[in-house]
């Protein structure tokens, strides 16, 4: 009985939604609220994954506006991009954005995906992401709220 | 990390034969008189089809038995089939020895060979056709041996000639029997008074011609010499082989078991379909994990004649219970299973021949990328594994299903039996058939598609236009086999009225192989063309369409293949033929027991570092290390206790003879 009435307790988790999105770009697809995206870790600390799944978790429900993770860029209409770009994951990137079909979408995740972070000047980075592939939409924040990352998406999915 | 993969037994790359000087002339002096041969069985065979002829004996020929030759629709199929067989080889000999330098010994007996194969199906006598019998094991011994200078070879054409000979054994002791029990020696006379011999006698002579055929025609547990010989003789060999002279084994069973002492107790019946079912899915499953191309399809003869006895077992066992309409669906599923086989596998033997021929591989592992260079060579093996795979378009659709027709209409209200014995038969058949599949897509999509794997492989070339052209002859049977098997539709059904179903003289109707096949007794037809045409109509149409909506699409992209972000896919990206096989051959481990062993090495500052990983797996005959190891070791065993009266002493050894010569005249008193 412990988890049914903890459950019964709490009632709903999810995080309401604020008020409508504030579009930063025209949704890839032509459509509002379908978004498939494809993560990609340039060099991250991997704080700013957690802060991912969690915005994706059942709290924060990202789904609900329209952003769904796939698991190929073959599939995606965007790139989440994290971290500063290492040396050995510039190529990667640029390899993973072109195989991402036309129109499409990068969103950069992270102060580091922004300006390289604490990481700036460090012998293993290229750059921020924008200094590698171009960029339509940054996340503040080290790492960044999950509300914040919600934020993002909706100004793509418009939802 | 390097990696080094090594899988499978390791497949050298066959070295030129021979350093004998080249006469161009001889090779195609032997091919010619090969093509000749086949032709002369193709006519031989047709006119035994068409014809009824009376015995011919040739008296001068041989002393005291001579020669006793009998022309009947029944041998005359296998005449007409070996004859067929022989012709694309012969043809494609021209291109082949020129291009491996097959020696002038290898060339001459080829149609020495074929002269043989055609003797024991033509004879009308045991003693002919053991002559024949023994004629061809002689001469395929000297074929397997060819390249003999490698120590493989000899190993295999040891095992191949223990084996052939112990089944000659088996043959020898069951047809003297037969023969002394009967009281005559030619097939007509012995059919005449089979009345004579006694079941127990019967009993004994089924027993001993099912091991004697059935290590002919590769069935279980007497494969062993297939997967061994096939690889090691020339291709243009090891398709005479596996398409001609394992169906002598067949033509044996249903010669001497079915038509001679036909119809048989049903037990004979259980026994072909257990023997046949095992011999399927053992053969396929072994077939499904070979990584050596030649090896793969010396696996799939023992799965397709395996197929072959276990129609003929359901017939036997059909008549046996009542059920003759449903029996001769099943006769005609053997027959008709057997050409197909016939021409599919011929074909498949030349393409890995062509294969061999342009790179010096066998080993799947290291192929692929062979479309490229190799067109033709591919499409022609594509048909080839088509018609292996048992799927519409492909040869051995119309027989596999004639088979499962029969099977799944067996009558089975009032038979135990039969009840038990039709749904095992028809899973064996599913579950081969499906597997069969598994390892046609293996060696067409790993040998043959993505890229090189190898630098052989890369410098492929395509075979030689005569080798081509024996190719596409055997595509054509193929296509014929696939596409309107009513061609060979009345040699079928005069063979299949040779054999015997019943006690009543009066034989059922037979299948019609017609351009629509209706079944006697059972409600399903098929017809392959029309089936054929249709899904060519129905792909020119999806492929119309998809061209009238790409209009409305934008423009196409060209961009670099998706490899994980990697900059570009290498050949050790693609999958192998060990890869594809793995999960498989985790499923039926039990069966296959591989042996595998992975070597890690460290590197010396950490173990965390991995310096080398080495990979070894080899799956080893499971039937041949239980069985045979302790069957060899046993007369290892026995020889050497019997080398200990072998002392060297010359007195002891005359002391021998003495005794020996005393015991025969005590006993002959």
């Amino acid at each position: 009985m412990g988890w049914w009435s903890r459950i019964g307790r709490i009632g709903r988790i999810v995080e309401p939604a604020k008020t409508g999105p504030v579009l930063a770009v025209e949704p890839p697809t032509g459509v509002r609220g379908s978004l498939q995206v494809r993560h990609v870790d340039a060099g991250s600390c991997n704080g700013c994954e957690v802060e991912i799944s969690g915005a994706f978790g059942p709290v924060y429900d990202a789904e609900r506006f329209g952003a769904r993770l796939v698991a190929s860029p073959r599939h995606a209409d965007a790139l989440l991009v994290t971290g500063v770009v290492t040396r050995n994951m510039a190529q990667p990137l640029r390899n993973t954005l072109a195989a991402v079909p036309e129109p499409r979408v990068v969103i950069a995740v992270g102060d580091c995906a922004r300006n390289c972070g604490v990481f700036a000047g460090a012998y293993g980075v290229v750059g921020a992401v924008r200094d590698v592939v171009p960029v339509d939409v940054e996340v503040p924040g080290c790492p960044p709220r999950p509300g914040d990352i919600i934020e993002a998406l909706r100004s793509v999915t418009g939802r | 990390m390097t990696t080094a993969l090594t899988a499978g037994p390791a497949a050298p790359a066959q070295a030129p034969v021979s350093a004998t000087p080249r006469w161009p002339w001889l090779a195609r002096a032997a091919s010619a008189l090969t093509v000749a041969v086949g032709v002369l069985g193709v006519i031989a065979g047709v006119a035994g089809l068409v014809h009824r002829f009376a015995p011919v004996r040739v008296g001068w020929l041989i002393p005291l038995i001579g020669l006793r030759l009998h022309l009947d629709p029944l041998g005359g199929l296998f005449l007409a089939l070996i004859g067929a067989v022989t012709v694309p080889v012969g043809v494609y000999l021209v291109g082949y020895a020129r291009r491996e330098h097959l020696p002038p010994l290898t060339l001459w007996v080829i149609p020495a060979f074929v002269a043989a194969m055609l003797l024991v199906a033509a004879a009308g006598s045991v003693t002919t056709f053991l002559l024949g019998w023994e004629l061809m094991a002689l001469a395929s011994l000297v074929l397997v041996l060819t390249d003999h200078r490698r120590d493989v070879v000899r190993a295999a054409g040891v095992f191949y000639a223990i084996v052939t000979q112990l089944g000659f054994v088996a043959i020898l002791l069951a047809l003297m029997l037969l023969s002394s029990s009967a009281g005559a020696d030619s097939f007509a006379g012995l059919a005449a008074h089979a009345g004579r011999v006694s079941p127990a006698m019967r009993a004994t002579v089924f027993v001993l011609t099912v091991i004697g055929f059935g290590s002919k025609a590769g069935l279980l547990p007497l494969h062993a010499w297939l997967p061994r010989a096939h690889p090691e003789a020339p291709s243009p060999v090891s398709a005479l082989m596996s398409a001609a002279m394992v169906n002598l084994g067949v033509y044996g069973l249903v010669r001497v078991d079915l038509q001679l002492l036909g119809p048989g107790p049903r037990w004979w019946g259980v026994v072909l379909l257990i023997v046949g079912g095992l011999s399927a899915v053992y053969g396929v499953l072994q077939a499904t994990v070979a990584t050596d191309l030649k090896r793969l399809l010396a696996y799939s003869t023992t799965e397709n004649l395996g197929l072959i006895v276990l129609a003929l077992g359901a017939a036997e066992l059909l008549a046996a219970s009542g059920a003759r309409s449903v029996a001769t669906v099943a006769i005609a599923a053997a027959l008709l299973h057997l050409l197909a086989h016939a021409a599919f596998k011929t074909l498949a033997f030349l393409a890995a021949g062509s294969v061999l021929a342009g790179t010096g591989l066998r080993d799947l592992d290291r192929m692929g990328g062979l479309a490229r260079p190799m067109p033709v060579t591919t499409v022609l093996f594509g048909v080839a594994a088509l018609g292996a795979c048992g799927l519409p378009l492909g040869a051995g659709f119309v027989s596999e299903w004639l088979l499962v027709q029969a099977l799944i209409h067996a009558p089975r209200h009032h038979d135990a039996t039969v009840a038990l014995a039709m749904p095992l038969a028809v899973g064996a058949v599913a579950l081969s058939t499906g597997l069969a599949v598994t390892a046609m897509v293996k060696a067409f999509g790993v040998g043959f598609l993505a890229r090189p794997r190898s630098p052989e492989a890369e410098r492929a070339r395509e075979a030689e236009p005569s080798m081509l052209a024996g190719m596409g002859l055997a595509a054509a049977a193929c296509a014929v086999l696939a596409l309107t098997p009513s061609l060979v539709g009345g040699a079928l059904r005069r063979a299949a009225a040779a054999i015997p179903l019943g006690p009543v003289a009066a034989s059922p109707a037979h299948v019609r192989l017609d351009a629509r096949i209706r079944l006697p007794g059972v409600a399903g037809s098929i017809a392959p063309g029309w089936l054929a045409v249709s899904l060519l109509a129905a792909t020119a149409c999806a492929i119309g369409l998809s061209g009238w909506g790409r209009r409305h699409r934008p423009p196409r992209a060209a961009v670099p293949l998706w490899a994980c972000g990697a900059d570009e896919l290498s050949p050790r990206m693609q999958y192998t033929a060990t890869a594809f096989a793995e999960p498989l051959q985790r499923v039926f481990d039990d069966v296959l027991r591989p042996d595998t062993d992975i070597e890690i090495t460290h590197h010396a500052e950490s173990r965390y570092l991995v310096q080398k990983v080495h990979f070894r797996a080899e799956i080893v005959d499971g039937i041949e290390r239980r069985l045979y190891q302790p069957i060899e070791g046993a007369v290892r065993a026995w020889a050497g206790w019997v080398r200990r009266a072998h002392s060297g002493n010359v007195h002891l050894y005359l002391g021998y003879g003495a005794i020996g010569l005393l015991v025969v005249l005590v006993l002959a008193r």
